[in-house]
């Protein structure tokens, strides 16, 4: 029999959400057009080249290294791109990711990349054409919801702000706006600078419906514990406990 | 017993910062983005900046280059309440270069040195053939007190300090004898029996025993200009010359050698431990500052005992200032980003109220304060209790999350309302570090969020050094410190591991945590910080009634 990942535990919607975010089997939501990602990360213009840091490997004449032979490189690498990244805020309102799933998707599903999990903020980084295909998938999936995540290099705070009375999460740069035609509109790159023209990113989920692919446990959405004198442990953590007890007596080694 | 809870502490100070009718549980808001003109601090700023430009002649603070032009205030800009007091601040007024009580906290500690008096006597006594009386020691404590602010004895023609300058330094000794303590004058003692309950006083007597300390402060000025480790030679050298002079002795002998060896080196606490040399820093520096000589610096022991929760948050809110806004924020790292984080620790009453709550938990389950068995499953149950009851505050109250804005902020409050709860329960440190760890685990697997890369690497593999026995990891808490391996360069946590280390000892109704030489040598009604009172002093620095030591304006033209 194949062996068969089991990401997480738990029968609750944010257990199984969590265990979807994982596996990377994501349903796609909408179409962000390739060119508008690049102009959002601002990075590189749109149809411009590649820079590189180095020659393609086919060029470099690499060494005869075994875990060369295993590990075929990415587009990106073969290339020689040099690393960029795509940083996103969600909001802590039932944004449908958080940093730690962003990361878990990334690490499990996008082959050459790095990332790193905040409380307001999580990167991937990778050589620049594969980040753009990765940020392409986590604009496009339901990992994201465009009110309430968006892409935010620098001066990220928000995640954990009241939302705006339209439902839109807090940006000090107001990169994102909410259109009169229901719409969200990108109107600032991941650092704030002006886009030459705004990207129609579509309509933000309603309530319900982020309540719904959320992977956050909250008391007034999907509760962890219960409520205080009524508690019930969600499955999770009750491995969450097994783990803590077994890594504090491990450490104790009284071999 | 504690304040019974539950009475959602932290309203009161959100209705001062956002106003009294301000809808507290709204999830949507609107932004009014009004800019740094919210702020009477901000304006402030921008007005003395505008004098400072002139003068300088060239450019200076200006918000408005922040954020490519877009200046702070896009929200609301909110003041901070020193929790458990009326103080209500602005957040500038808490980094420590605005606050003098937050420095004069530091400089009270890095100026203080505790020198043993015992061995001192019996080279004077056996050695020299010196007769040491109550009023030998009277005589000696009169000039040393002239001495050791920086005036001169035995010697002619020289320079010396300024009283007004100075007038902070004093020395004052302690014993557990008491009728040693009863020849001494009034003014250089530290009476252990007027300064501590009945109880704590007898506990401190009979572990200093028969022996005799001298509570040293050196002038703050001296500190500021120099370091603290200049503390222990600048107390040295006045104390050799005092025994000189006191005494009658020849200043060139031999035999000033030993009593310069036993009145200088012999029986010496310094504060905190000299650092490797990668840190680069000498003792009486915060990076080797203890736990436990940190929960025993603070004596909200002494004048609040029966609250626990109390006594360990003022010890948490020292260490805030101290290990995060001073040593890691300024000695290890720099910016101003640091304040935020530690602030969180010590204002709006979100952590007193986090704790209370879980206090009264427990001492309602097991019948009062250090009562509960000192096991893991005891750490297991109250800490998921308090972070899940933590947890809730923060989505019930959209105003505590907005306040408590990164992560790490909500960690450190979660993870120490945990293991303080577990600490006082149990009377058991590393009881409460166990119930700090898992809070950590908690959090992070309720939001899928914790701290920054950084910050919480160590919580998510600090179960492992809770009960562990190995050498470089394994110590009490109360024995660990800023420098402890896995805790080296982590902002949020040291503060609040003091806090935890001062908890199970508060729960024990103990009259030290770790030393109780340090524990008296604070109780010196000489200090200049309060240290029994230490948010409330934060407070009046940033209110500017607090007036710090070690000034120059004496010796310098007026403003």
């Amino acid at each position: 029999m194949a062996y068969k990942p089991q990401f997480y535990p738990g029968s609750t919607s944010v257990g199984i959400n969590r265990r979807k975010h994982m596996s990377g089997n994501l349903e796609k939501l909408r179409d962000i057009p390739e060119a508008d990602v690049t102009a959002i990360m601002g990075h590189r213009a749109p149809g411009a080249d590649y820079s590189s840091t180095h020659p393609p490997l086919k060029e470099m004449g690499e060494p005869d290294c075994p875990v060369r032979q295993l590990v075929a490189p990415t587009a990106g690498a073969a290339a020689g791109d040099r690393v960029r990244y795509s940083q996103w805020t969600d909001s802590m309102y039932f944004a449908p990711s958080t940093p730690y799933w962003r990361s878990y998707w990334g690490a499990i599903n996008c082959k050459g990349c790095d990332p790193g999990t905040l409380s307001g903020r999580q990167i991937i980084e990778a050589r620049e054409r594969d980040i753009e295909a990765y940020t392409k998938a986590q604009y496009d999936s339901e990992m994201t919801d465009v009110a309430l995540c968006s892409m935010r290099g620098c001066t990220v705070h928000g995640h954990s702000l009241r939302l705006e009375e339209n439902g839109m999460q807090f940006d000090m740069l107001a990169r994102t706006e909410m259109g009169k035609d229901g719409n969200v509109y990108a109107v600032k790159d991941q650092v704030g600078i002006p886009l030459d023209k705004k990207v129609n990113l579509g309509k933000p989920m309603t309530e319900a419906e982020a309540k719904k692919r959320t992977t956050i446990f909250r008391a007034d959405g999907v509760p962890m514990c219960g409520a205080v004198g009524a508690r019930k442990y969600d499955e999770a953590v009750e491995a969450l406990h097994h783990m803590w007890e077994l890594r504090s007596k491990w450490g104790f080694r009284p071999e | 017993m504690a304040v019974k809870h539950t009475k959602k502490l932290f309203i009161k100070a959100l209705n001062k910062k956002f106003g009294k009718d301000f809808d507290l549980a709204g999830q949507k808001v609107e932004y009014k983005r009004l800019g740094i003109e919210q702020s009477a601090r901000k304006r402030e700023f921008i007005e003395y900046a505008k004098k400072v430009e002139g003068k300088r002649g060239m450019t200076g603070y200006n918000p408005m280059v922040h954020a490519g032009g877009i200046p702070m205030g896009q929200r609301q800009l909110v003041p901070y309440k020193l929790s458990g007091t009326e103080y209500v601040v602005e957040g500038d007024d808490l980094h420590f270069v605005n606050n003098p009580a937050i420095q004069q906290m530091w400089d009270d500690v890095r100026r203080t040195i505790v020198v043993g008096l015992d061995m001192a006597h019996e080279v004077l006594q056996k050695r020299l053939g010196k007769e040491v009386t109550p009023e030998t020691i009277n005589n000696y404590l009169e000039i040393l007190n002239h001495a050791m602010p920086g005036a001169a004895v035995v010697q002619e023609h020289m320079v010396e300090t300024h009283p007004g300058l100075v007038d902070d330094c004093n020395v004052r000794v302690f014993t557990g004898d008491d009728a040693l303590a009863d020849e001494i004058d009034d003014q250089y003692l530290i009476d252990i029996n007027k300064m501590f309950p009945a109880e704590q006083a007898e506990a401190l007597k009979a572990a200093i025993g028969k022996t005799s300390w001298q509570a040293i402060h050196i002038p703050t000025i001296v500190v500021r200009s120099c370091d603290g480790g200049t503390t222990s030679r600048w107390s040295a050298m006045q104390l050799c010359m005092t025994f000189i002079d006191a005494y009658n002795m020849c200043a060139g002998e031999a035999a000033v050698a030993d009593l310069a060896y036993a009145a200088k080196h012999a029986a010496v606490l310094q504060m905190s431990e000299m650092l490797p040399a990668r840190r680069a820093r000498g003792p009486n520096n915060p990076g080797g500052l203890s736990f436990g000589f940190l929960a025993d610096m603070v004596q909200t022991s002494r004048v609040a005992a029966a609250d626990p929760v109390k006594v360990s948050l003022n010890v948490v809110a020292a260490g805030a200032a101290l290990y995060d806004q001073i040593w890691l924020g300024s000695y290890m790292s720099g910016g101003v980003g640091f304040t935020q984080y530690a602030t969180a620790a010590y204002t709006n009453d979100i952590l007193d109220d986090f704790c209370y709550y879980g206090v009264d938990f427990a001492a309602d389950k097991f019948g009062g304060f250090a009562k509960a068995p000192k096991t893991l499953d005891l750490a297991k149950e109250l800490a998921t209790e308090v972070n899940a009851y933590g947890m809730e505050q923060y989505e019930l109250f959209p105003t505590i999350l907005e306040d408590h804005f990164g992560g790490s902020q909500r960690a450190s409050v979660l993870a120490a309302a945990s293991g303080i709860t577990s600490a006082i329960a149990s009377g058991h440190s590393q009881v409460g570090l166990a119930g700090w760890y898992l809070s950590m685990l908690l959090h992070k697997e309720g939001w899928g969020r914790l701290g920054f890369f950084g910050y919480d690497l160590q919580d998510q593999c600090g179960p492992t050094n809770v009960f562990s026995y190995q050498s470089d990891e394994g110590s009490p808490l109360e024995l660990r410190g800023a420098n402890y391996p896995n805790y080296a360069m982590n902002v949020g946590h040291q503060g609040e591991y003091a806090g935890i280390s001062s908890a199970a000892h508060a729960g024990r109704m103990d009259a030290f945590a770790c030393n109780p030489l340090i524990k008296v040598t604070f109780a010196n009604p000489g200090m200049v910080f309060d240290w029994a009172d230490v948010r409330a002093c934060f407070g009046k620095g940033g209110a500017r009634e607090f007036r710090a030591a070690g000034e120059r304006s004496l010796v310098m033209p007026a403003v």
